[in-house]
């Protein structure tokens, strides 16, 4: 006496078509599932059937040309555990191991975390410094969209009927930093977070911060300010001020709008510090 | 496995130990609550037809009561009241073949309740001192109010007074395993087992609340994955046997998670007015005001507000004083235990404000303390002789702990000291009965191990000490309180004291019966040898087989102890209105912290921690020692991460793991315990209660760490870093 | 689905379940379906690691996963300690510390240091261990005697 159908296709193909519903009845995707069983415990949904990806093909790492391809189902603990991530996308690494916790990582997956869109995501805003693009894959074929553009709200992204995620691509390794606070250290949700990355081939800044509804975001503002290479401390100071000005924060539980802003400017000037002796190939 | 350390880690590692949550018995209906969707309001009508729909759904609410309990007749606190006092409330009860429909059968009870404005927040209910007609207000429903001195005139004649305002949240036991027991109602048996501190307890709540005679009731204790004071009473056990009695059938309660956090009785909000009159150095004035939060308690039956105030003068002198402490009945669930319930937030409010009212004196904060600080025969402000008490030795310890700290700290880095004492719940009495066979020594009592080791460890070092005998030959059992000798409870760090205390009375009674066997004058001892226990009194040895009578030969050797202790006295005359409490055992406690906080945001992360003890005598050295690093790590959650919040209708907000924090791994730094002995508590052989006494000082010692290392002087617990950014004035 | 046949290792053993709903938790086929009481349900949100089970040697919240997804993997509990080295060591280093009080956060600690040392290997330094165990909450020890555990466990590695 289920209260929904489990189907788990062997193929692409059949997990599109699994998707599509005749009656009125809803589908979810079901991926690690560290999100999904939360929302049916909560009834937050009661889809009529789930669809298990853990079949499909997509539990893949490939570097290619520089560029890192994430495939949707890998559960992050594999990401953790590759000593190239680690090496040559240090931010992401930083910001992958402190998703919840070791065994909510063996199955908790990139392609849920990016599903689920959650304001407070620790992969998203890494995901935005690195000009992440997502490769999906529905009825109507493939299509590619950056993170920024499928990234809508909590909950909301540009994912179509019938699509899923297929992959994440990383076009370029990058010195990058992922600062976060929040009351623990670990196994913990961020009161706020900044990304910082430097782009060795564009020779610019990528920031993001995230935390707070309703998505994370870039701070293009504060990039421009940084401008190229190492920044003098007066301007590293003047963009970190910009900083917490350019975000819109809220007060909620876990902190007042307030404390926000003061912990977006000093988590931004930490993360671009971070960065910076390996910015330009130096150190 | 060994069980050296634990005599249960064999059980608890290879699974077999069952918790109230494994419970499980053939023909087992799920039982779910229904809940109230108001804080507080009026019910018009329950119906309860939609649920009986379903097929196999029992459904018992506050009108199938009269039918099924005929003894009740109209208990103080219904178990299914009319009135509504708390969000989430019980209001009914239903039970199901499984926990999926009993949950849904109790989404579809129909209620129908006429909605009151509800009381949440104390200070916006009472933003000045209650006057005379708040306290008629019926909001109240407790207050006290003691005095000694002329506090008026040591306050006019001051050379410095200072006045400060603190305020602590509400927190939470958190025991890792929720509430839960599993009830089987037969013709005239009410039976539950049940994952409690107190079986005894839950036995006479039960027996009034449904108005069944305790000789009908057995209480069946599970192994209890923690209580913290939260299971230190009946809870589900009434609704189980309800529904069971209705059902004919077994029926199991279990909270889940979320509902542990929104139905808990804990420790709630206060806001504390200190202000201390100096002259000459001396403290000679204090004036205390407490309002405490008092939940949904009724008026009368509050314990904390009374009990907690005498430690918001603190272990220290004065010569004059005025305390007054006003309980607010809010819309919450009533304020039930914690680990020494309020004391730490007591602490709290006393250590930071002495820091700060020596500090304005131009005064060394750790040598004020000290000449205040009680020793043996000082009278407490409520005029009870302070019984051996080591204080003074521990805060010694911990200055010479926190100088050398604060000599090598780095920068960002500061170093504290915290205070405190604790009582020992003692005069709650309790009876074991011991069992000499010819291959062990059995203690034979009434309570499940917690988790402390005071039942399975505790005991039997005391026994091991009296006797001689080595612990392999001394076991523990447990029966329920049908064949059990009574016991109040595995609370208030009574455990080892009082029991500890029985079997040494009981163990006094052995003797007797060996020394008269044996026919000797001389001191009996009992050794093993061959496999089997001898007795030996000087010169005389005869091994307890030939000892045995015949009527013994099952059984063995039965003796009974009890200890039953009185309490001590307060002076009386010091009291103007309410219930005050005397203490038994003063047991001290002095922490030192090293913490380092990010002064840009506020964060504080605690470097290394110690703690000085006076235990009185130490009877289990590394149950002791492992009580005193949980304590301290409770401690720190209370001091700086956990809060409970609620919403201005009453909702809990932050009912979940996630967005209420304990302490994580992480979190805890490395900890060095001492315990200094020589000051004797009232316990076997002169020890004191462990239990609390280590959660007590803990938000002190962090509070003065954090003022240490970057002068915030945060008035409010927890001590988040928003809280501390604050007090920086980074915000 | 709830009619296929369903199959997977429980310690060391081929277990079939006959009936299984297909939005059952591991958790509760575990405890409720095939008695292992000893893997314990705790927050049932992931927060707290109660119920850490291993599947094909790594550490799993089995609140919050599907029974049905597990199929065919091989899934240790704390009562498979006689079918696994690692565990069994790891089991005997709790016990000779101590490192448990009341002991319901106890198997979920255990297998999650099971896991760790399987990942990462049994001469993985401590600090590394302990940092992994941060998804398991306890309230009575402080984390003091685990700690103590994880060392003396350690410390024999060969």
């Amino acid at each position: 006496m289920s209260s929904f159908e489990l189907r788990v296709p062997a193929s692409v193909d059949e997990a599109i078509a699994a998707l599509r519903v005749e009656d009125a009845g809803t589908v979810a995707v079901l991926a690690g599932g560290t999100d999904l069983l939360l929302d049916l415990d909560d009834r937050r949904t009661a889809p009529s059937r789930v669809v298990s990806l853990r079949r499909l093909p997509w539990k893949t790492l490939d570097w290619v040309d520089g560029a890192l391809t994430i495939g949707s189902t890998l559960p992050l603990r594999s990401l953790e555990e590759d000593p190239e991530v680690a090496r040559r996308l240090p931010g992401l690494w930083e910001a992958v191991r402190n998703v919840g916790s070791v065994a909510l990582r063996h199955r908790a997956t990139l392609g849920g975390n990016l599903g689920r869109s959650a304001p407070a995501s620790d992969l998203v805003p890494m995901l935005l410094a690195l000009d992440a693009e997502v490769d999906l894959i529905g009825p109507a074929g493939a299509r590619r969209l950056s993170v920024d553009e499928f990234v809508r709200a909590s909950r909301r992204t540009a994912l179509r009927p019938g699509e899923l995620i297929r992959s994440v691509r990383v076009p370029e390794s990058r010195p990058s930093a992922y600062l976060w606070q929040r009351v623990r250290p670990a196994n913990d949700i961020s009161q706020i977070a900044v990304a910082a990355a430097y782009s060795p081939s564009e020779h610019r800044w990528q920031l993001a911060a995230g935390g707070m509804p309703p998505r994370p975001v870039r701070l293009p503002e504060v990039e421009r300010l940084l401008g190229t290479g190492v920044p003098s401390e007066p301007v590293l100071r003047a963009a970190a001020d910009r900083a917490s000005r350019e975000v819109a924060l809220t007060t909620d539980q876990r902190a007042s709008e307030e404390y926000r802003r003061r912990l977006v400017g000093a988590l931004l000037a930490r993360a671009v510090r971070a960065v910076a002796p390996h910015a330009e190939g130096r150190a | 496995m060994t069980g050296a350390i634990r005599p249960d880690a064999s059980v608890k590692l290879d699974g077999s130990a069952v918790y109230g949550v494994d419970v499980e018995r053939p023909g087992m209906l799920w039982a779910a609550l229904v809940p109230s969707p108001v804080a507080r309001g009026r019910l018009r009508s329950i119906d309860l037809a939609p649920a009986r729909a379903l097929p196999g759904v029992i459904a018992v609410g506050p009108d199938d009561l009269a039918a099924l309990l005929p003894g009740a007749g109209e208990p103080e606190r219904p178990i299914f009241p009319r009135e509504i006092s708390y969000r989430n409330q019980p209001i009914a009860a239903v039970a199901a073949p499984t926990l999926r429909e009993a949950r849904r059968a109790a989404s579809l009870v129909r209620v129908d309740v006429d909605p009151l404005p509800a009381l949440i927040d104390i200070e916006e209910a009472f933003p000045e001192w209650p006057d005379e007609a708040a306290a008629r207000s019926g909001h109240i429903i407790a207050h006290v109010l003691a005095r000694h001195g002329d506090v008026e005139a040591a306050f006019r004649t001051a050379d410095r007074v200072v006045e400060e305002t603190y305020r602590t949240a509400g927190i939470q036991q958190v025991a890792m395993e929720p509430h839960a027991c599993v009830a089987s109602v037969t013709e005239d048996r009410w039976y539950v087992e049940s994952s409690t501190q107190t079986p005894f307890g839950v036995r006479e709540d039960t027996a009034n609340l449904l108005g069944v005679p305790e000789s009908s009731i057995v209480v069946d204790g599970t192994w209890v994955g923690g209580g913290f004071g939260g299971k230190g009473s009946s809870f589900l056990e009434p609704y189980a046997l309800v529904l069971s009695k209705a059902a004919g059938r077994p029926v199991r309660l279990a909270l889940e998670y979320a509902e542990e956090f929104r139905l808990g009785r804990s420790t709630l909000p206060s806001v504390i007015r200190l202000a201390t009159a100096v002259r000459d150095g001396k403290i000679v004035g204090r004036r205390v005001r407490l309002l405490l939060d008092s939940g949904s308690s009724l008026p009368g039956r509050d314990f904390a507000t009374g009990y907690s105030i005498g430690f918001l003068l603190g272990p220290y002198r004065t010569e004059t004083f005025e305390v007054e402490g006003y309980g607010i009945r809010t819309n919450k669930p009533p304020f039930g235990p914690h680990r020494a319930p309020f004391a730490p937030q007591c602490a709290f409010a006393v250590e930071s404000h002495l820091e700060e009212v020596a500090r304005a004196s131009g005064l060394d904060p750790d040598a004020f303390r000290a000449a205040h600080l009680w020793s043996d025969g000082d009278s407490t402000p409520m005029g009870q002789r302070v019984g051996p008490f080591g204080l003074s030795m521990a805060f010694e310890r911990a200055r010479a702990v926190a100088a050398r700290w604060r000599a090598e700290r780095a920068p960002g880095h500061g170093v504290g000291i915290g205070l405190g004492f604790w009582s020992t719940a003692v005069t709650a009495g309790g009876e074991v009965r011991l069992a000499l066979t010819p291959t062990e020594l059995r203690i034979s009592q009434g309570e499940r191990e917690i988790g402390s080791g005071s039942i399975l460890s505790g005991l039997p070092s005391v026994a091991e000490r009296a006797f001689g005998l080595p612990r392999e030959r001394i076991r523990v059992e447990y029966s329920d309180t049908s064949r059990a000798p009574f016991d109040s409870g595995v609370y208030g760090s009574r455990t080892v004291s009082v029991l500890g205390q029985a079997v040494l009375a009981a163990a006094a009674g052995l003797r007797k019966v060996l020394a008269e066997r044996l026919d000797a004058t001389a001191p009996v001892e009992l050794v093993v040898e061959g496999g089997e226990i001898v007795a030996v009194a000087g010169s005389r040895r005869r091994s307890v087989r030939a000892l045995l009578l015949p009527s013994e030969a099952a059984e063995g050797i039965l003796a009974t102890g009890r200890h039953y202790a009185k309490p001590g006295t307060i002076d009386e005359s010091r009291v103007v209105t309410g219930s005050f409490y005397p203490y038994s055992d003063f047991s001290g406690a002095a922490h030192v912290a090293e913490v380092s906080v990010d002064l840009e945001t506020g964060a504080v992360r605690v470097e290394r921690y110690a703690a000085f003890h006076d235990a009185g005598t130490v009877i289990d050295p590394a149950n002791a020692r492992a009580s005193i690093e949980g304590g301290i790590a409770m401690g720190l959650g209370t001091a700086l991460t956990e809060e409970s919040i609620w919403s201005e209708d009453g909702r809990l907000e932050n009912a979940h793991l996630l967005d209420y924090r304990i302490p994580t791994l992480g979190e805890v730094p490395p900890i060095d315990v001492t315990f200094l002995e020589g000051f004797a508590g009232g316990g076997p052989f002169g020890a004191k209660g462990l239990g609390e006494p280590p959660i007590v000082p803990v938000p002190a010692t962090i509070a003065a760490a954090v003022r240490d290392a970057s002068g915030a002087h945060v008035t409010e617990l927890p001590i988040s870093a928003e809280r501390v950014a604050r007090a920086l004035k980074l915000l | 689905m709830s009619s296929a046949r369903f199959e997977f290792r429980v310690n060391g053993r081929p277990t079939p379940v006959p009936e299984l709903p297909d939005d059952e938790r591991l958790l509760d086929t575990l405890r409720w379906r095939l008695g292992l009481k000893g893997t314990k349900e705790g927050c049932r949100t992931g927060d707290c690691g109660a119920c850490t089970v291993l599947v094909d040697g790594r550490s799993t919240l089995s609140c919050l996963t599907l029974a049905r997804e597990v199929e065919g993997t091989s899934v240790t509990t704390i009562e498979g300690a006689g079918t696994d080295a690692d565990l069994a060591h790891i089991v005997s280093a709790f016990d000779r510390a101590g490192a448990l009080q009341c002991g319901y956060c106890t198997p979920g600690f255990v297998m999650a240091l099971t896991g760790l040392v399987k990942e990462r290997g049994r001469s993985a330094p401590v600090a590394e261990l302990l940092d992994g165990l941060q998804g398991n909450l306890c309230r009575c020890t402080g984390y003091a005697s685990i700690a103590r555990a994880v060392a003396l466990a350690r410390s024999e590695a060969p």
